[in-house]
């Protein structure tokens, strides 16, 4: 579904990442995983093509990325959902609206978008938060509103970038187990994050990125933080 | 069917974006309102000097003097051909001698006077044409005209042209820059949510199109304002106008008509134009998508 090869991305000279090799099958769940300056924001964004590589090939889901044209980017990203760690919400629209926002913007039929929305939220254990606004929620919550409007267009992929980076490790995990409930459904699930605990928990498999390289690719891994 | 959905998506969108704009609203409209309604005024008093000008012009006349023996109604019907030329009144020789006998004392001798055509001519920008070609014809003998006039006429026309062009010209551009700073302004205002709706995956022009059409309202609206204004000050100095110029200038106050339905749509085309293309301008400029 997602594949990379021989893919390099420099800022100023200095290789963010450099010579990357990746293949991600459908349904599966992957975390990437890299202290800070790792590469992983970088290799997230080339993903959703808010970057290109300046050499190599991105495809998802047999698209080459680097060869779309700003115009196809919309109908690229309409495939894709994506979680952010600042949720990204629109502030002064309800949970609803946030989630009904695409797909109104794509101009689906009112009565579908509710019941898609009622659906995601469902999903989500957030129905009885519909009428709420973003800055009424806990950051979980917010969290969760932002999972469920990357999936109410029911996606193929799912890229969660730092997605527990505000949430204390209780809220961390449930998120995540959130995510692998998502992907259990066939969607795949790449989830980048420095949280070793969520990781550990969940033996699944990690993608470890060091200085721009993949150091290791392990099917139940675990991620061990070098201490100083 | 989606298509429908998606345009009322836009335009809900369009009013939301109205209503976050606030005061700021009134502020842009008001200031556009100003520029239209001293367009408006521009536009109605030029198209008023125009009518005068062209009335004057209309009332300029070539006479052309006739060769002896040459038959006047066939002349006529000749200079009638002609483009622009409008009436050709036929003065026979006979009644301009008698007329010149019963205003002047003139000796009893044989009637000198020729036959002659007066010729009106629908614009004043064709005399000097006109009577070029009055004199290349045969039975002509001589051509008589306010050249004078006929130019000085025609450099007024001109320079109320130009002039007009200049202040329409620079008040558009205020005008834009006006719209231009408004939208920028929103824009600004919801860099974030922009940010996000492009990563949702939402068409640039689902997210530009309501700046558009804000741009085109704001127009709109200022255009009712100024249509408003200019309509009140009519009704305020055309009777005084009238009134004043009747016995000054008989032509004036039957030649001032302003056009004030024209200049009204004109008015609302520029104004929802500008709008949206300083609407379009600046969301192309500042959303990089």
């Amino acid at each position: 579904m997602i594949r990379l090869q021989n893919v390099w991305k420099e800022y100023g000279g200095r290789p963010a990442l450099a010579n990357i090799n990746l293949h991600i099958g459908l349904g599966e769940f992957a975390f990437l995983v890299g202290p800070s300056g790792a590469g992983k924001s970088t290799l997230m964004r080339l993903l959703y093509r808010e970057e290109t590589p300046d050499r190599g090939s991105v495809m998802i889901g047999g698209v080459n990325l680097t060869k779309l044209s700003p115009r196809q980017v919309p109908l690229l990203r309409r495939r894709l959902g994506i979680v952010f760690q600042d949720y990204k919400l629109l502030p002064k629209q309800t949970v609803h609206d946030n989630v009904a926002y695409i797909l109104r913007a794509l101009g689906v039929d009112e009565s579908d978008v509710k019941r898609r929305v009622q659906s995601a939220l469902c999903m989500v254990n957030l129905e009885h938060k519909a009428d709420a606004f973003p800055d009424e929620l806990s950051g979980g919550e917010q969290q969760r509103v932002g999972i469920a409007r990357a999936v109410v267009n029911g996606p193929p992929v799912l890229l969660a970038d730092e997605p527990t980076g505000n949430l204390d490790p209780s809220t961390s995990l449930e998120i995540v187990q959130l995510l692998e409930r998502i992907s259990q459904r066939g969607t795949t699930v790449l989830i980048s994050t420095h949280d070793h605990f969520i990781v550990n928990e969940l033996r699944r498999r990690v993608i470890n990125l060091k200085d721009g390289q993949i150091v290791s690719d392990v099917t139940s891994g675990l991620y061990e933080v070098e201490t100083a | 069917m989606r298509q429908l959905r998606i345009l009322k998506r836009v335009a809900v969108e369009t009013v939301i974006g109205v209503k976050r704009s606030g005061w700021s609203n009134w502020l842009v409209i008001s200031i556009l309102a100003i520029a239209l309604t001293i367009f408006g005024g521009v536009l109605q008093v030029t198209m008023a000097m125009k009518n005068v000008v062209s009335a004057w012009g209309s009332q300029l006349e070539i006479s052309a003097y006739l060769k002896d023996g040459v038959n006047a109604t066939d002349m006529a019907r000749l200079c009638s051909q002609i483009p622009d030329v409008q009436v050709v009144e036929i003065v026979p020789k006979e009644i301009a001698w008698a007329e010149m006998q019963s205003n002047f004392k003139v000796a009893a001798i044989n009637n000198p006077l020729p036959n002659t055509l007066h010729v009106k001519l629908s614009t004043v920008d064709a005399v000097e044409k006109t009577a070029g070609r009055l004199k290349a014809l045969d039975g002509v003998e001589h051509i008589r005209y306010p050249l004078k006039v006929a130019r000085n006429l025609n450099r007024f026309r001109q320079f109320l042209e130009i002039g007009g062009a200049i202040v329409t010209a620079a008040l558009t551009a205020a005008t834009l820059t006006v719209i231009g700073n408004t939208v920028h302004l929103v824009i600004q205002g919801r860099q974030r949510e922009i940010e996000i709706l492009s990563l949702m995956g939402v068409s640039p022009w689902y997210i530009k199109g309501p700046l558009i059409l804000q741009g085109a309202a704001y127009g709109c609206a200022a255009a009712l304002m100024a249509s408003g204004f200019l309509l009140g000050l009519h009704l305020y100095i055309d009777p005084y106008v009238h009134e004043q110029l009747v016995s000054f200038l008989p032509i004036l106050p039957q030649n001032m008509d302003t056009g004030a339905v024209p200049t009204f749509f004109v008015i609302l085309l520029l104004g929802m134009a500008v709008g949206a293309g300083g609407g379009a301008w600046t969301s192309g400029r500042y959303i990089k998508i």
